[in-house]
C-alpha cells in the first residue's frame, strides 16, 4: 500500500479540516494527503460531507474554512479564489454539471482553455488552433464535433454532461483531479467511455480524487486508497480491498466505526 | 352550444344558505357619527382605550377617500344607510349554551355548524357570531387547559385587555386604508385567539359569521398572536341570508406569530353572492394581515373564495423575522355578475425570508376575476426568494380574467418569480374523460378540482371536501 | 418647467400647423401627465422634470454618425435634415407622404388619444415643426435597408416625428437610431402603419450621453397577416422613457418584441408596453430584459389586453431582470387582461442577480469572475442584440455593451 512516489512532494494536503455553511458544521477535521501518481477514493452515504469537501478544495464561496488548511503544491490556498486554483492545476468534476443557456460550449472550453495556459506560460490559443486541440480531445470521450456548438450542458442526457466534464479535464490537464460522482446516471458504456478517459488524462504526475458511492467505477479504476466518510470525517482508510469490503457488508457496517471514535 | 348551456346551468345551483332567522334583534338607528360610535362602546362595556381607539379610526376615517378601483364597479355606498350594531335580544348574562335562544342554535344547525354539547363537532372548537356578536364558543374549558385562550374579541376586551391593547392595530394600523380604518371604528364582534409559548393548539379552531339582518353592515374584527414555538390552524366560514339590497361586510384580520411560531389559516367565504342579475349580494371588503415578527415563524393564508357580489380581499404577509415564510393558497370563483379583486402582498424586509404564492382564479358568465398581487424585497431582505403562480380560467366567452402582479426588488441577492396562465377547459379533455364513461357535469367538476388541486392540498382535511363540494355546486352547469 | 408655462400660455411655437394647434389645444387644459396614474407613477420627477427643463429648440446642432461603416446597400435618413426623398428602385418605392395623407393620418391617430397614455406623443406632436417630421410610403419588396437617426442636440429640447406607411406585400428592415448629447432631451414618436401581408423588422438603439433624457413613443397599427418584429435596445440616459403601442386591428397578425434596457448610476430607464388584439388568432411573443446596477431603477409595465373578439389570441410575455447592486431597484409589472376564453395566455417575470452556481462552474475552469460575469452578460445580451437588425461587422453592439462605459 505503499506510494512508489513517496519520495516526491505531495501534490495535495488536507491537514484537519473543518468548514460549515450557514453556521452549519459539516466537514469536523478532515485529513488526506495525495502523492503523484495516486488514486484515492472517498466513499460514504449522501450527506456525510464528501461532496462538500470537494467543493471546499476548489473554493466554492458558499463555505466556511473554520479550521485547518488546504495545501497545494506545499502552499496554502485556503484564501484563494476558485478561478485562481483551477488555473494552478485544481479541477473540480461536477456532481450535477451547471447548464449555462446562452453560453456557447466551444468558447468557454476556450476561455478557460487559455486561462490555463496562460498560468502555465504557453501561448494562448486563438479560434482556429483552438478547435484543432479540441477535436484531439473529443476522441478521449468520443463525443460528437456537434456538442461544441450547443450551450454549455443545455439539453445534454445526464452522460454528455459528464463526458463534456472529461473534456474539459483533458483539455485543462490538471495536477489533480477531483471527480465527484462522475459515476452516477451513467450506464456502463458511458461508464467504460469516462472511465478510459480517466486513465488517458492521468500519469505519474498527476493525483486524482474519485468520490463514489459504488464499487462500478472502481471496478474500472483502481484506487491506491480507499477513505470512508461519515459524519464529516473520515473513519476508515484502507486499500482498494476496503471498497470491496464496504460493497458486500453495506454502510450499516461502517456505522460501528462512528460508534467507535 | 349545448355543452355551453349545460356549463351555464352548473352554476346556477341556488344558494342554500339564504335563509332569515325570525328573531326578536337590537338594533341601533342608522348612520355614522361619532355618538353611533360612543353608544357602540357603551353597550360592549369597553375600556377608554378602545373607545379612544375607535375615535381616533373614525376622525381617519373622514378624511379618506373610498378606494376606486379600476376593475370594479359598484353602486356607491351610503355610509349613513348602515346599521352599525345589531345583536338577537338575549338574557343579560348566559352562563351556559342552554340558555342561548333555541332559533340561533337551529339556525347554526341548519348551516351544518351544530353548537350543542350533544351535537358539537368533535375536533374543531368554533365561535359562533351571530350578526354583531359572538353567540357561543365551544370547547373553552378543554382548550383553556393549554393555556389556550378562544373567545370572542368583547370578551377578550373585558378579560384580557392587556393583550388586546398592546396587539390591536398593531398589523393593521386604522389608517391603513378605507375600510380598514371603518372596522377599527364601528367593529362589533369577532374573535380572538392567544396560543401560550410551546404549544400546539390540540384541535382546529373556527369561525362561524352568519349575517342576518338585512340592513345592518358586519364589522368583525379577528385577532391571534401565536406566542414563540406555537402553533395554531384556524378555519373561517360566512354565509349570509338573500336580500335584494347590497349588505357592506368589512373586516379586519390580524395575526402575529413570534419565534418559530405557526399559524395557518383558512377561509371558505360563501356570503349570498347577488342574483343572476346582479340584484343583491354582500360587499366582501376585507383586510387580512399576518405579521411575522419572530425568527422562523410561519403564516399560511389559504382561502376559498366563491360568494359575494364584490370581493375585494388581500391577505398578506410582513415578513421581518430571518428566515420567515409567507404563503398564500387561493382559489376563487366567479359567476353571474360577481367581481372578485383578490391577491396577496408579500412584503419581504428579514433577510432570507421565503414567500410562495398560488392563485387560482375560475371566472363564469360575466363575471370578473381579478389578481392583484405584491412581491417585494427590501434593502435587508438578503437571500430571500418568492415564487408565484397565477392561474385563471375562463368558462364562456363573457368572463373576464385579469392578473396584476407588481414586483419589486431593492436586492440583488434575491430571488423573485412569477408565473402566469390563462386555460379553459378543452373539448379534448372533456371528450378523454367522457369517453372513459364519466359524465359531462362530473367530467367539468373533475376538471375544475384539479385545477384547484394546489390550493385544496393545503386546506384542512374538513374544509377541502367542502370546498370542492362548494365548487362543484356552483359550477353545475357552466362549461362548454 | 418653462415648457409647460409657455404650453399654458399658448406661447411655445409660432407658425403652428394644424396639428401642433390641435394636440396644443388638448394640452392646454391638463399640460402634464396624472403623476398617480400607474403609466407615471414610478417615474422619477425631478428627473422628468428635468426633461422638461430644457428650452425648445427646433434647430439641429452637429451630429456624428455613431458607427463609421456606411454601406451603399443602405438607405440612411436623418430626420431634421434630408426628410425630402423620393427613391424608385426596380421592385420598390420609397416616397415621402403628401401633406395631405399626413395630417389625415395623424388627426386620425390624435382623436383617440388618451391624455396619459398618449402624453409624450402629445408632446411631441406640439413641438415637432414641418421640418422635423418624416413621413413615408414604402411599397415593393427586395428594399435595402433602411437607416433613419433621431438626434437630440446639446442644451436643449428636440423633438422629431417619423410616419411610416408599409403598402400591402412590403418587406422591409429598418433601424432606428435614437441619439442623445450632452445634456439635452429628446422627444421621439413614431408611427407605422403594416398594411395587409406586410412585413417590418424594426429595431431601435437609443443611446444617450452624459445627462442625456428621452421621451420615446413607438405606435404600431398591424392589419390581419402583418408580422412586426421589434428588437430594441436603451441604454446610457439619465431618464428614458420607452412607450410601446402596438394594435392588432383585425387580430390573424404576428407581433414579436424583444427589448432590453440597461440603467447604470443613477439613471431610470422604463419601458411601457400595450398590446390590444381587436381580432381573433393574434400572436405575441414578447420578452423585456433589464439590467439595474448601481444606484439605477429599471421600470417594465407591460399589459395584454384581449377582448371577446380575439379568439384563439396565442400571447406570452415575459420580463427577465437582472439587478447587479445592493443600491439599484428594478420595479416589474405584467399584466393580463382577458375576456375571450378560447385563447392561450402566459406571463413570467423574474428578477435575480447572475447565476452563482454558473459563475462558480466557470470559475472552477479557471475563468476569472469578471471574464465569467462578462460571458453570462454576453448571453443575457445576446438573445435581444440578434434581433436588431444590424450586421454585427457593421456595428457590433455587443462589444458596445461589454467594453464601452
Amino acid at each position: 500500500m505503499q506510494s512508489k512516489m513517496k519520495e516526491s512532494d505531495p501534490i495535495l494536503e488536507v491537514e484537519n479540516l473543518s468548514a460549515s455553511t450557514d453556521n452549519l458544521p459539516i466537514l469536523k477535521g478532515v485529513s488526506l494527503t495525495v502523492y503523484p501518481g495516486e488514486i484515492h477514493a472517498i466513499m460514504g452515504r449522501n450527506g456525510c460531507g464528501k461532496s462538500t469537501l470537494s467543493k471546499i478544495i476548489a473554493g466554492h464561496p458558499s463555505y466556511n474554512i473554520t479550521k485547518g488548511d488546504i495545501k497545494f503544491l506545499g502552499e496554502n490556498i485556503n484564501s484563494l479564489e476558485p478561478e485562481e486554483r483551477a488555473q494552478s492545476g485544481i479541477f473540480l468534476g461536477f456532481q450535477y454539471p451547471i447548464e449555462i443557456p446562452g453560453v456557447s460550449n466551444l468558447e468557454f472550453l476556450r476561455v478557460s482553455t487559455n486561462a490555463r495556459r496562460k498560468f502555465l506560460n504557453k501561448e494562448e490559443l486563438d479560434t482556429f488552433d483552438f478547435e484543432e486541440l479540441v477535436k484531439k480531445k473529443l476522441e478521449i470521450v468520443k463525443m460528437d464535433h456537434a456538442f461544441l456548438s450547443r450551450s454549455v450542458n443545455q439539453g445534454f442526457s445526464g452522460g454528455e454532461k459528464k463526458r463534456n466534464e472529461i473534456l474539459q479535464m483533458a483539455l485543462l490537464e490538471p495536477k489533480i483531479a477531483i471527480l465527484d460522482e462522475t459515476d452516477s446516471g451513467l450506464d456502463i458504456d458511458a461508464l467504460r467511455i469516462v472511465a478510459s478517459g480517466i486513465k488517458k488524462i492521468s500519469n505519474t504526475q498527476t493525483g486524482i480524487i474519485l468520490i463514489t458511492h459504488y464499487q462500478r467505477l472502481l471496478d474500472e479504476i483502481e484506487p491506491n486508497f480507499v477513505h470512508v466518510m461519515a459524519d464529516g470525517k473520515i473513519i476508515k482508510t484502507g486499500g482498494s480491498d476496503l471498497a470491496l469490503e464496504l460493497e458486500k457488508k453495506g454502510y450499516e457496517w461502517t456505522d460501528n466505526f462512528v460508534k467507535e471514535t | 352550444m349545448v355543452k355551453e348551456n349545460l356549463v351555464k346551468d352548473v352554476v346556477k345551483e341556488p344558494y342554500k344558505y339564504g335563509f332569515v332567522t325570525d328573531i326578536e334583534t337590537e338594533k341601533i338607528e342608522k348612520g355614522l357619527n361619532e355618538d353611533i360610535i360612543k353608544l357602540i362602546s357603551q353597550k360592549k362595556e369597553e375600556p377608554k382605550f378602545l373607545l379612544d381607539f375607535r375615535l381616533k379610526a373614525f376622525k381617519k376615517w373622514q378624511k379618506m377617500k373610498e378606494p376606486d378601483w379600476a376593475s370594479l364597479g359598484y353602486k356607491k355606498i351610503d355610509y349613513q344607510d348602515i346599521i352599525y350594531y345589531s345583536a338577537p335580544k338575549q338574557k343579560e348574562k348566559i352562563s351556559s349554551l342552554d340558555e342561548v335562544d333555541p332559533k340561533l342554535l337551529e339556525t347554526f344547525d341548519k348551516l351544518g355548524i351544530p353548537l350543542t354539547e350533544q351535537k358539537k363537532l368533535s375536533n374543531v372548537a368554533v365561535d359562533a357570531v351571530f350578526d354583531s356578536v359572538s353567540i357561543a364558543t365551544t370547547f373553552r374549558e378543554e382548550l383553556a387547559e393549554h393555556g389556550v385562550i378562544f373567545c370572542s374579541i368583547s370578551e377578550a376586551v373585558k378579560n384580557h385587555a392587556d393583550l388586546i391593547e398592546k396587539y390591536l392595530g398593531t398589523v393593521v394600523p386604522a389608517s391603513d386604508n378605507y375600510f380598514a380604518a371603518l372596522n377599527s371604528a364601528v367593529f362589533s364582534d369577532g374573535s380572538f385567539v392567544y396560543i401560550p409559548k410551546g404549544v400546539n393548539c390540540p384541535m382546529d379552531l373556527s369561525s362561524y359569521f352568519r349575517i342576518n339582518s338585512g340592513d345592518s353592515g358586519q364589522f368583525e374584527r379577528t385577532l391571534i398572536i401565536a406566542e414563540e414555538s406555537s402553533s395554531v390552524s384556524y378555519l373561517e366560514g360566512c354565509t349570509a341570508p338573500m336580500f335584494d339590497t347590497n349588505t357592506l361586510h368589512a373586516a379586519v384580520v390580524e395575526l402575529i406569530a413570534l419565534d418559530d411560531a405557526s399559524i395557518k389559516y383558512s377561509t371558505v367565504q360563501n356570503w349570498y353572492a347577488g342574483d343572476e342579475e346582479g340584484i343583491g349580494g354582500i360587499f366582501n371588503f376585507v383586510t387580512k394581515r399576518g405579521k411575522c415578527l419572530g425568527k422562523r415563524s410561519k403564516i399560511s393564508w389559504s382561502q376559498v373564495e366563491t360568494g359575494s357580489a364584490i370581493t375585494w380581499k388581500y391577505p398578506s404577509c410582513l415578513l421581518l423575522g430571518e428566515e420567515s415564510v409567507g404563503e398564500f393558497y387561493s382559489v376563487a370563483l366567479t359567476n353571474n355578475l360577481q367581481q372578485a379583486d383578490t391577491g396577496t402582498k408579500m412584503i419581504h424586509i428579514g433577510p432570507k425570508t421565503k414567500s410562495t404564492i398560488v392563485s387560482k382564479g375560475i371566472s363564469a358568465g360575466n363575471s370578473k376575476n381579478s389578481y392583484r398581487g405584491l412581491v417585494k424585497m427590501g434593502t435587508k431582505a438578503k437571500g430571500s426568494r418568492n415564487y408565484s403562480q397565477c392561474d385563471s380560467m375562463l368558462i364562456g366567452d363573457q368572463a373576464s380574467a385579469n392578473t396584476f402582479p407588481y414586483i419589486k426588488s431593492q436586492q440583488p441577492n434575491s430571488e423573485i418569480e412569477h408565473e402566469a396562465s390563462t386555460c379553459r377547459i378543452s373539448e379534448d379533455q372533456l371528450f378523454y374523460l367522457q369517453s372513459r364513461g364519466i359524465e359531462f357535469e362530473e367530467s367539468v367538476s373533475m376538471m375544475v378540482s384539479g385545477f384547484c388541486r394546489d390550493v385544496f392540498n393545503q386546506l384542512p382535511m374538513e374544509f377541502a371536501a367542502e370546498a370542492d363540494k362548494l365548487l362543484a355546486l356552483k359550477l353545475e352547469g357552466s362549461v362548454g | 418647467m418653462e415648457i409647460i408655462e409657455k404650453i399654458k400660455k399658448n406661447k411655445l411655437v409660432k407658425n403652428q400647423t394644424e396639428i401642433q394647434k390641435i394636440c396644443l389645444d388638448k394640452l392646454q387644459t391638463s399640460p402634464l401627465p396624472n403623476p398617480k396614474s400607474e403609466l407615471w407613477r414610478l417615474s422619477n420627477k425631478s428627473k422628468f422634470s428635468n426633461f422638461l427643463d430644457y428650452s425648445f429648440n427646433e434647430k439641429d446642432g452637429r451630429f456624428d454618425t455613431p458607427y463609421p461603416k456606411n454601406s451603399q446597400n443602405t438607405i440612411r435618413l436623418i430626420i431634421g435634415e434630408n426628410c425630402d426623398i423620393q427613391l424608385i428602385g426596380k421592385n420598390y418605392s420609397i416616397e415621402q407622404l403628401s401633406e395631405y395623407e399626413l395630417h389625415k393620418y395623424i388627426k386620425e391617430q390624435i382623436s383617440c388619444f388618451d391624455q396619459n397614455e398618449n402624453w409624450s406623443d402629445l408632446l411631441n406632436l406640439s413641438l415637432s415643426c414641418k421640418k422635423n417630421i418624416l413621413g413615408l410610403k414604402i411599397n415593393g419588396s427586395k428594399i435595402p435597408p433602411i437607416e433613419i437617426f433621431s438626434h437630440a442636440s446639446s442644451d436643449s429640447l428636440n423633438a422629431k416625428t417619423l410616419v411610416i406607411f408599409l403598402e400591402k406585400n412590403c418587406d422591409i428592415e429598418l433601424l432606428q437610431v435614437n441619439l442623445g448629447k450632452d445634456n439635452s432631451s429628446l422627444s421621439q414618436s413614431t408611427f407605422f402603419f403594416l398594411e395587409e401581408n406586410s412585413s417590418l423588422n424594426h429595431g431601435v438603439v437609443s443611446y444617450g450621453k452624459k445627462e442625456s433624457n428621452l421621451l420615446n413613443s413607438l405606435n404600431v397599427i398591424q392589419q390581419k397577416n402583418s408580422e412586426y418584429n421589434l428588437g430594441s435596445l436603451h441604454f446610457k440616459f439619465n431618464y428614458a422613457r420607452f412607450e410601446i403601442n402596438i394594435k392588432q386591428s383585425e387580430g390573424n397578425a404576428k407581433t414579436n418584441i424583444k427589448g432590453m434596457q440597461i440603467t447604470k448610476k443613477d439613471e431610470q430607464i422604463s419601458t411601457y408596453t400595450k398590446i390590444n388584439f381587436y381580432g381573433p388568432n393574434g400572436f405575441l411573443d414578447q420578452i423585456n430584459k433589464s439590467l439595474a446596477d448601481d444606484k439605477s431603477h429599471a421600470i417594465f409595465e407591460g399589459s395584454i389586453i384581449v377582448p371577446k373578439i380575439a379568439q384563439k389570441t396565442d400571447a406570452s410575455q415575459l420580463s427577465r431582470n437582472l439587478l447587479l447592486s445592493d443600491l439599484a431597484q428594478i420595479d416589474t409589472k405584467p399584466q393580463l387582461e382577458i375576456i375571450a376564453d378560447d385563447v392561450q395566455c402566459k406571463h413570467g417575470a423574474t428578477i435575480s442577480q447572475l447565476n452563482e452556481e454558473e459563475l462558480f462552474y466557470m470559475r472552477t475552469r479557471g475563468i476569472t469572475l469578471a471574464e465569467a460575469n462578462k460571458l453570462q452578460l454576453s448571453s443575457y445580451f445576446q438573445e435581444i442584440i440578434s434581433f436588431i437588425p444590424i450586421s454585427k461587422d457593421r456595428w457590433d453592439l455587443l462589444d458596445k455593451l461589454l467594453n464601452e462605459n
